[in-house]
């Protein structure tokens, strides 16, 4: 039975953001449809969030952004990974990793 | 880079956070509109699906904030919009709030002017490379009174020796004239005998040609010159192909080999040519050499010496002469130090007393901004009371308060700028010759860095207790209180308390300023009216000096001066006219030890100063003969050798007795070579060197029994003396056509010029005082008035009760003259301890002079309660009933 999705929990959205802009440049819209598909619909980005999250990682270097057109001919404002922003992606895994790890163990099912 | 990158987004923000809010709309816009083309494709209608898309995005304004929180730069955009507001408030009490600027306009505008010379006279290094490795070397003799004198020749070459901490030692004498012929009219310079290494060891190279040799301090037959940049502009067109050429100098053939830099001025500015000493090797030897002192000496450290390190290796070469020249150098010490301290040495008090006085300025106009501001503050209380309801944070509300007083400061300090400016323009303008190396006083991150700092500290200063007045309050008592914030035990009170405060500090720093000035003014009365023993009026003084390659004999240059004395005497408009080695107050003048006749081999004297006249010179400066006789023309070569003393040598030398007829000779220890020289008589004594310092012992030479080629002619005159310098330039020019006139000075023009600093310390104190005195006043003022305005209903009352108008008036006086009272108090009890600073520079006067401790609190008072009784008047004529309707 499918479960209604659930909010990309806070702290989870930078990481989810980085690895989304892993593959290739892409909107903000584009970015929570992605999220929402590859996660096969169980993880929705909360908007409201959303953009405030984009402009955190670009004040931190992580991400760059510009105005480009779309396919459909639009403008839409891509973001893009940073050399920079690809380090901490690797970082910021692992430490989801660790963390996982721990509650794993503390939930006795490690 | 990341640091960069972000940086470079974040300052984007702040510079376009209105595109920024753009480019997110445009965002989110592009954002909807995909999510509603992928709900219609999903089989939704268009409306449906724009309704869904807009309630899925959810709050468009929370994302906005967030987005703006995201760029990091909220605090900035706050502190724009707290300024912005703090402006609006400002032009919204246009009165006050150009009357805050002014008043710290005044303060931070004197602060820069004075701090701009504090800055290019103390803090900036002297223009040489490396300057700080350079040291000055000075003679001390505590048996004569000496200290930082001038160094002896021969204990200057063992210096350069044998000091191995030294990478050069230079010497230069302090400068004289010289006189340049042949190319135009006769001109006058000052000039300066240098060491061969003089100018590398300050290491200035020339800036055309070359400077000296190090061989070059010794005779060798050729004479050069080095000349200022000023003198080769002025004199020879900028000519480049002066160097190399040949000038007459003192009738000399002197080869000009080089052209210092533009501004290269040492040992004085005013120095245009410099020569090198050409001692004879065979003086070295001379006792003379090691026994004259007359050298300014200059050395350079070796890399990685410390000055204490030099001056342990220096002392030690000094003790080693002592033991080795015992005649000369038995209780000859040295003194070393850094050639920057040594050149401010004489100017770091008064400008330090400059300093404090303008930092009081300041603390007034601080104080009496902060007074403005509370009274203001006391009439926004319903303002910040309602923000605070309508849930603006307290801190907020300080913040905003901090902002006002910052931005208003600002502004101050803007103006204050521009003041300082002129202030610096106007004290180099104003400043006697050579007090203030003020001509190239430039704009630098010193100067800079302290005017933000006392715009920003005084902003602060007077900012802060409005402020804490503002987030003190709580908004239900202030609304409930209405507008009646005046009445007695209300919000006022304390409100009042912080008032009263600030005019006590404003008196007592007021009263601080004005007792210093006080007591600068007493000194310079004093100075001013010091009997100098001369009359200095209506005395003209021309020096002259003449070529000793043409005037080579006493003869020659007695037959000149004898000439010239003639010929100025017969002048229309001189009464009188005689010649003299230096008039006194212009500097210079030797010293000798001295042993009287038949006195024990050991009672010997010491630092006499020497003078050389012709007979009428006393006449003419109105010194009056005590006993004996003066000079006349039978004191001459030839004759039985004579000498004059002051009185206050007869009263060392000769108590109770005649010094009439004794023998003196001018050596500690007289031999067959000694001139024993007959008292005939003693004069008058006169202060020599300074109008502050009291007359020293003192012999007169008659001219003609010891020649001199530099003599100062000294004219009395029965109109202007000023009017006689053409007749007189023509009389020389006539007498000899190849002299130029070394100094040319009305006797009284030395005299001013002599205490030129203390009068400009002076005046500059005094013009702080008055302004910080003024702004005290307006201060008394300001509150009392308040005061008075808040009480008019109880005066009203009183007087409708049938009080009378004096005892209403003597209510409110009452409260300004306690205040008043502690002021200045603690004026005075400031005052006695931070003038004792200043005492260097009072004549005669205590630095806890009574008078003046006594007189100015009372003027300070009395005007200060002027200031109290104003409003004071005001509330008591306010017709009662009127006073009490307007409730």
């Amino acid at each position: 039975m499918p479960q209604p999705p659930r909010d990309v929990l806070r702290g989870t959205l930078d990481l989810l953001i980085l690895q989304t802009l892993r593959l290739e440049p892409m909107h903000g819209w584009g970015i929570s449809q992605r999220i929402q598909q590859v996660s096969h619909g169980v993880l929705e980005v909360n908007q409201g969030s959303l953009y405030p999250a984009l402009q955190r990682l670009e004040v931190k270097g992580w991400i760059e952004s510009d105005w480009r057109t779309t396919e459909h001919n639009r403008q839409a404002r891509y973001y893009r990974l940073t050399p920079s922003g690809r380090r901490a992606l690797g970082v910021e895994t692992d430490s989801w990793y660790r963390y996982v790890a721990a509650v794993e163990t503390i939930l006795g099912t490690g | 880079m990341s640091f960069l990158s972000g940086l470079r987004v974040r300052l984007r923000a702040l510079l376009r956070h209105r595109a920024a809010d753009r480019d997110l709309d445009a965002e989110i816009r592009f954002h909807i509109e995909r999510e509603t083309e992928a709900r219609v494709r999903a089989g939704i209608s268009l409306a449906e699906a724009r309704r869904q898309a807009r309630l899925a995005f959810g709050g468009i304004e929370n994302i906005r904030e967030a987005h703006r929180d995201a760029r990091g730069v909220r605090w900035l955009e706050d502190t724009f919009a707290d300024m912005r507001y703090a402006l609006r408030v400002l032009r919204r009490n246009p009165v006050l709030s150009v009357t805050a600027i002014l008043t710290l306009a005044l303060g931070i505008g004197a602060n820069a002017a004075i701090f701009s010379v504090v800055d290019t006279v103390i803090l900036r290094p002297l223009p040489f490379p490396a300057a700080d490795r350079l040291v000055k070397l000075s003679e001390d003799n505590p048996e004569k009174g000496w200290r930082q004198e001038s160094a002896a020749p021969a204990n200057y070459l063992d210096w350069q020796e044998r000091v191995s901490a030294f990478r050069g030692v230079a010497a230069y004498t302090p400068g004289g004239h010289t006189t340049l012929t042949g190319e135009g009219a006769a001109e006058m310079f000052h000039n300066s005998q240098v060491t061969g290494n003089f100018f590398s060891v300050l290491g200035v190279p020339a800036a055309l040609g070359r400077t000296f040799r190090d061989a070059e301090t010794w005779e060798n037959g050729s004479h050069v010159a080095v000349i200022s940049d000023r003198l080769w502009r002025s004199r020879f067109g900028g000519d480049r192909a002066i160097v190399g050429r040949t000038v007459r100098l003192d009738d000399l053939q002197t080869e000009v080999v080089g052209i210092m830099p533009a501004g290269f001025g040492f040992p004085a500015a005013d120095v245009d040519v410099w020569m090198p000493m050409e001692w004879k090797p065979a003086d070295r030897a001379q006792v003379w050499f090691r026994r004259a002192h007359w050298l300014g000496v200059v050395a350079r450290l070796n890399p990685g010496v410390t000055v204490a390190a030099a001056d342990a290796q220096f002392q030690t070469v000094v003790r080693q002469l002592q033991v080795q020249y015992p005649e000369t150098n038995r209780v000859m010490g040295a003194d070393l130090m850094p050639l920057h301290d040594f050149l401010i040495g004489n100017v770091r008090l008064p400008l330090l007393v400059l300093l404090s006085a303008v930092a009081l300025l300041l603390l007034i106009a601080c104080a009496n901004v902060g007074n403005l501001l509370l009274v203001q503050a006391l009439g926004r209380e319903r303002e910040a009371a309602l923000r605070l309801t309508l849930g603006a944070a307290r801190g907020r509300l300080v913040r905003q308060a901090l902002t006002e007083s910052l931005v208003l400061s600002l502004l101050g300090g803007i103006a204050g700028s521009a003041l300082g400016w002129l202030g610096t323009r106007g004290l180099a303008a104003l400043q006697p010759a050579g007090l203030l190396p003020v001509r190239d006083v430039r704009v630098d991150w010193w100067l800079v860095a302290y005017v933000l700092a006392i715009t920003t500290a005084s902003g602060l200063a007077f900012g802060v207790i409005p402020a804490i007045w503002r987030g003190r309050r709580s908004p239900a008592q202030v609304l409930k209180e209405g507008d009646r914030g005046g009445s007695a035990g209300g919000p006022g009170s304390r409100i009042r308390r912080w008032g009263n405060g600030l005019v006590v500090a404003e008196l007592s720093l007021a009263l601080l300023l004005t007792l210093g000035a006080g007591l600068l003014v007493k000194s310079f009365w004093r100075l001013e009216h010091v009997d100098a023993g001369f009359d200095p009026s209506d005395v003209l003084t021309v020096g002259i000096n003449l070529p000793p390659v043409r005037y080579d004999t006493s003869t020659k240059i007695v037959a000149f001066f004898d000439a010239l004395q003639a010929r100025v005497r017969a002048l229309p408009g001189v009464t009188g006219g005689a010649a003299v080695l230096l008039p006194p107050l212009s500097g210079g003048g030797w010293t000798s030890d001295f042993h009287i006749a038949g006195r024990p081999a050991d009672q010997f004297g010491t630092e006499v100063q020497h003078r050389v006249i012709s007979p009428d010179y006393f006449k003419v400066m109105r010194v009056p003969l005590v006993a004996g006789r003066f000079f006349t023309d039978a004191d001459r070569a030839g004759a039985p050798p004579v000498v004059l003393i002051n009185d206050a040598l007869a009263r060392q030398q000769f108590p109770g007795q005649d010094p009439l007829g004794q023998r003196i000779a001018f050596d500690r220890v007289p031999d067959s070579t000694s001139v024993w020289r007959t008292i005939i008589g003693v004069v008058g004594s006169e202060r020599q060197t300074s109008l502050a310092i009291a007359p020293q012992i003192e012999v007169f030479i008659p001219f003609a029994q010891q020649a001199n080629s530099y003599m100062t002619l000294v004219a009395r005159t029965s109109s202007d003396p000023a009017s006689l310098v053409p007749a007189v330039r023509r009389v020389v020019a006539d007498l000899d056509p190849n002299l130029a006139l070394a100094t040319l000075n009305t006797m009284s023009a030395l005299w001013t010029r002599s205490i030129a600093r203390q009068r400009f310390v002076m005046i500059l104190v005094i013009t702080f005082a008055a302004v910080g005195l003024a702004l005290a006043v307006v201060g008394v003022y300001g509150v009392m008035a308040q005061l008075a305005r808040g009480r008019t209903r109880e005066l009203g009352i009183r007087l409708a009760l049938g009080a009378r108008a004096g005892q209403v008036q003597w209510l409110v006086v009452r409260d300004g003259l306690r205040l008043v009272a502690v002021g200045l108090g603690l004026g005075i009890v400031g005052a006695m301890l931070a003038t004792r600073a200043m005492g260097a520079l009072l004549y005669q006067v205590a630095p806890t002079d009574p008078t003046t401790f006594l007189t100015v609190p009372v003027i300070l008072a009395l005007t200060a309660l002027a200031a109290a009784w104003l409003p004071a008047r005001r509330a008591s004529r306010t017709d009662p009933a009127g006073s009490l309707r307007a409730e």
